[in-house]
């Protein structure tokens, strides 16, 4: 039997997990305006699972990318939950993102 | 040559996220009842599950037990949007008996609350659920 797809399966739902917790404790302490940087690491990891030999490793890290690319759609919608005091908003200043006045001009994306 | 299992399940493990965001607010708001696209969405999980077990290799055991968990986590999340409209967190389809119900309590919406642009995070740091209204002079 093949245990690696159902273990992947799993790990999917832990990283998926994780990302409900990053995404909260991103947009709390930076604010949802790093939204690209996220996204680029996904990306990056899914270009790494393409050089990684073995299908098993690859699998994980493609897991986990796709996972940082939902979190990088998760941030703006977050932030309106933040808002709507749904969740604790940061009364702290906030870091700017480097770019931010490019990210600005670029309409967050979300699902 | 380029290593694809990586690339397969990255589309699964995000379709199937897409589908969960999506979809589950399509199928909630279009049953009357959410009990039996609970109990379709628990079974498909499970033959999933079970067909990743028999996969001749591990991309498509990846991806049949990928999105096989996904819709187990989609039969729950079910429940949960059913509280997000009972309580007025997403939109209510008028059309549907059980959320004409909810807006007949007088706690769900017809609008999307979540359907905005956030206030700048480096402009404001009050949120929109302390601010005074704003009143045109």
């Amino acid at each position: 039997m093949m245990w690696e797809g159902l273990a992947i399966g799993l790990f999917s739902l832990g990283i998926i997990g994780f990302g409900f917790f990053w995404v909260i404790r991103m947009e709390y302490h930076l604010g949802y305006l790093w939204w690209p940087y996220p996204l680029l690491f996904g990306v990056g990891i899914i270009v790494l699972s393409l050089l990684v030999a073995d299908a098993g490793w690859s699998a994980l890290l493609g897991v986990t990318g796709a996972s940082f690319i939902w979190g990088a759609t998760e941030l703006k919608e977050q932030a309106v939950r933040a808002d709507l005091g749904w969740f604790p908003r940061n009364p702290k200043p906030k870091p700017l993102p480097p770019f931010a006045s490019v990210i600005r001009k670029i309409k967050a994306p979300h699902l | 040559m380029l290593q694809t299992s990586g690339l397969w399940l990255a589309l699964a493990t995000f379709l199937s996220i897409w589908w969960g965001h999506v979809g589950v607010r399509w199928l909630e708001a279009k049953s009357a009842d959410i009990r039996p696209p609970m109990v379709a969405l628990i079974i498909a999980g499970l033959i999933l599950n079970v067909a990743a077990l028999f996969a001749p290799n591990v991309t498509i055991g990846g991806v049949c037990s990928v999105v096989g968990i996904a819709l187990w986590w989609d039969a729950f999340e079910l429940v949960r949007q059913d509280r997000r409209v009972r309580h007025g967190h997403a939109p209510a389809n008028p059309n549907n008996p059980r959320h004409a119900r909810y807006l007949a309590e007088g706690k769900a919406t017809l609008h999307d609350p979540l359907d905005r642009e956030p206030s700048d995070p480096f402009v404001d740091t009050q949120p929109t659920a302390h601010r005074k209204p704003e009143i045109a002079s």
